[in-house]
């Protein structure tokens, strides 16, 4: 039997994925976990691996494609096997149910991996999958409810690119209105014709075309202003003892250690403190993520990226170094893979190599909060009652109040700002 | 078009004459439809000018007198049968159900059964559990018969007279409380077609899809609504069979809720239905549940003060259309 290479869903809401370009031919012989495919997800380019060693062949997606999630676009025949064999069902490796298929959809699994006692895969099935495999557990204990949205906010989010599961919803239990979803775009259409129209005398330039990352990324910041109620907790921290830090672990390591890799480490650990700066709120409830995956704000050429640091917690210094050059420098050449955008529970954004003193960020949905990190510099302080000067860093946390209050920031804000001024205590 | 007004009842005898005097064809047989002019005096006057051969009093046995009405429809007359209580239709399901829809299908189209059924629905006329029930869901449910459910003077002209004019068997319900209410109807000849629904009322928050007397309801409530900022669509199917399927499904994608009244009992009635019609066609377009306002599911009783409380009212309508549109 050949294998199916189908086109990944990455996120809930991702209905369609592009394909690029093919970096292997029909014929080609591909070793399992080699790159053959790009593909132009919502928010980033990434590419698509072999999933098993052989012969590429049977490629129905062209370059320029846009295929529905979840559809075979090309199959790997193993060495030996007949060629152009019969393929298997394109839609799906194994049988199932419409709406099991399209919760598999939303939940991005592999119908392939979904065990099922009656021969045909069930709603229940999948979801059981989903609960097995998931990383978060909601409030409720229920792990990965479907959210209540109307039959017309979920086309119109659909048709906007929108992600409905991030998107307050304003309906009965929680459901998500077309209200909601239009309350959480830009009404572009809207802009009178006046307005549009030029002042005399000024000059107009027709805008260069927006990217797909472009676009999501102004439609993500739209969705997370308008339905996520934000507010912002602001601390200037002394970082001589991060600064010495810096010069010890760079020394020690060799590595090419950065201050976000140290704060990433410093975060890391005050999340395990405070884990409810590590959640979301989902339908009403407070969904609690396990695992402390940290996103990196990176920009590329054409938007913003949050590729993601997984388990961050459990890595070293220079483990977490590696791993952040890795993935920026992925993120910048548009080779992110899926993986790599996926699963994360907190955001860095770091605009200190810009020379910003300080700045608000909007918070990265569906997560409780981002970290807004301004530059290092040397400013005048009270030190034991005298102007002294030193070099300190603004942090600004801005803050999701549905599922993070002031007081519970602050606790988060403080512990942070106290390990950054002693960096020590991680030892305790 | 003349201005000129007549009441439910003047309508459909004013359609009735024209008929008979149009076909010869046409005749009305029934209890008390000749010297008493029907109970709701809704035939006064008939008996006069067309004489007994043509307005057949009967004695009171519904499966006798619809029996002989199917019989004459199928060598070639067009009755009008009278079953003046729509409770009484039950005595005459057989000859209903059984033969005039299934004769012309039976017959390999041969044969035409061209009957009319009026027959009446409708509570709150203090006439008890065996006179008071809106059965209209039980005929619409039957392949092989047309049903229509005139809301006012106007409809109930020119609804009656496409019935007569249909060569298949057409059941109309006229609502026993409306024979009283005024409203223009034209002098002139003119029809309704069957399966076109109505729009009485534009709105664009929300569909209200009514029938028969409640379509007044319907148009109180949508008021009401309008008093709070929600423009409310009002449309009358006029038909349940053929149903004007197309009609309901765009307006309810326009306003993206609906909610369907009707007097008939709530459960497997015509409101599940029209609702599910609505939420196929419209799915994608809707932002809530469809909702279904139907009469209680109890025998009418004879307490005026309980017997209004099982039939929509206009509050209810407002209510259920106001916890649609979020604004509870």
């Amino acid at each position: 039997m050949p294998t199916n290479v189908i086109m990944p869903a990455l996120e809930m809401a991702q209905e369609t994925g592009k394909v690029l370009k093919w970096l292997k031919s029909p014929g080609d012989t591909v070793a399992k976990g080699e790159s053959i495919v790009e593909i132009e997800t919502d928010k980033v380019t990434v590419e698509i691996e072999a999933p098993a060693s052989g012969i590429l062949r049977d490629v129905t997606a062209r370059a320029g494609d846009v295929v529905p999630v979840g559809q075979t676009i090309a199959l790997i025949f193993a060495a030996g096997e007949a060629g152009g064999a019969s393929p298997t069902p394109a839609a799906a490796p194994a049988k199932a149910s419409p709406l099991a298929r399209k919760i598999a959809e939303q939940h991005g699994v592999d119908l392939a991996r979904v065990k099922t006692s009656s021969g045909r895969i069930e709603k229940a099935d999948v979801l059981a999958y989903v609960e097995s495999h998931s990383t978060s557990t909601a409030a409720d204990g229920t792990a990965a409810r479907l959210s209540a949205a109307s039959p017309k906010a979920r086309r119109l989010a659909t048709e906007r690119g929108l992600d409905i599961t991030v998107l307050h919803g304003s309906g009965s239990g929680g459901a998500v209105l077309a209200a909601d979803v239009a309350a959480a775009t830009l009404p572009a259409a809207q802009v009178p014709a006046a307005a549009a129209a030029a002042a005399p005398g000024v000059a107009r330039v027709e805008a260069p075309g927006v990217s797909t990352v472009w676009r999501i990324m102004a439609e993500r910041m739209t969705t997370s202003w308008t339905t996520a109620p934000h507010f912002y907790l602001v601390r200037e921290v002394n970082v001589s003892r991060l600064v010495s830090w810096l010069e010890k672990a760079r020394k020690q390591t060799g590595a090419h250690i950065t201050y976000t890799d140290l704060l990433v480490r410093l975060v890391a650990a005050v999340l395990a403190q405070h884990p409810r700066a590590n959640a979301s709120w989902k339908n009403g409830a407070i969904v609690q993520n396990t695992d402390i995956n940290i996103g990196l704000a990176v920009a590329i050429d054409d938007g913003l990226v949050v590729p993601v640091l997984h388990r961050a917690g459990t890595l070293s210094l220079p483990e977490i170094a590696t791993c952040r050059e890795d993935l920026v420098g992925r993120a910048q050449a548009g080779k992110l893979r899926p993986a790599d955008i996926q699963g994360g529970g907190f955001t860095i954004s770091n605009l200190g190599m810009y020379g910003v003193d300080a700045f608000n960020a909007i918070v990265n949905p569906p997560q409780a909060a981002i970290l807004a990190v301004g530059r290092i510099a040397d400013r005048v302080v009270a030190l034991n009652g005298q102007p002294a000067v030193q070099p300190t860093m603004v942090l600004t946390l801005s803050c999701d109040h549905r599922a993070l209050d002031g007081a519970r920031g602050a606790q988060f804000l403080g512990a942070l700002a106290d390990l950054i001024e002693e960096p020590l205590a991680l030892l305790v | 078009m003349s201005e000129r007004e007549l009441t439910y009842g003047e309508a459909v005898r004013e359609a009735l004459a024209e008929e008979m005097r149009r076909d010869p064809r046409v005749f009305i047989i029934g209890e008390d439809v000749a010297e008493a002019g029907h109970p709701f005096k809704v035939l006064t006057g008939l008996v006069q000018e067309f004489g007994t051969k043509r307005i057949i009093d009967t004695p009171i046995s519904e499966p006798g007198y619809a029996g002989i009405g199917v019989g004459a429809a199928m060598t070639g007359m067009r009755p009008v049968v009278d079953v003046m209580f729509g409770d009484f239709i039950t005595l005459a399901m057989d000859q209903i159900v059984n033969q005039a829809a299934k004769v012309h299908y039976m017959s390999g189209g041969k044969l035409k059964v061209p009957i009319v059924f009026r027959t009446t629905l409708g509570a709150t006329r203090r006439s008890a559990a065996q006179h008071s029930q809106s059965l209209h869901a039980w005929v619409s449910h039957i392949p092989g018969l047309k049903v229509a459910l005139p809301s006012g003077p106007y409809e109930a002209k020119g609804l009656m007279k496409t019935a007569i004019r249909d060569d298949s068997p057409v059941v109309i319900f006229e609502d026993k409380m409306m024979y009283r209410v005024k409203g223009p109807v034209p002098a002139e000849d003119y029809t309704i077609p069957f399966g076109v629904a109505e729009v009485k009322r534009a709105g664009t928050d929300i569909t209200i899809v009514a029938t028969s007397s409640m379509v007044a309801v319907a148009l109180g409530a949508a008021k009401m609504l309008e008093e709070i900022g929600i423009s409310a669509e009002v449309i009358d199917p006029r038909t349940t069979y053929p149903l004007d399927k197309q009609a309901l499904i765009d307006s309810a994608k326009k306003t993206s809720r609906a909610i369907v009244v009707d007097e008939g009992y709530e459960r497997y009635g015509t409101t599940a239905e029209i609702a599910s019609v609505i939420a196929d066609g419209a799915f994608y377009f809707l932002d809530a549940p469809v909702k279904r306002i139907g009469a209680m599911d109890v025998p009418v009783p004879f307490s005026p003060v309980l017997e209004d409380l099982t039939v929509p009212s206009e509050k209810m309508v407002f209510e259920a259309a106001k916890a649609l549109c979020g604004k509870a």
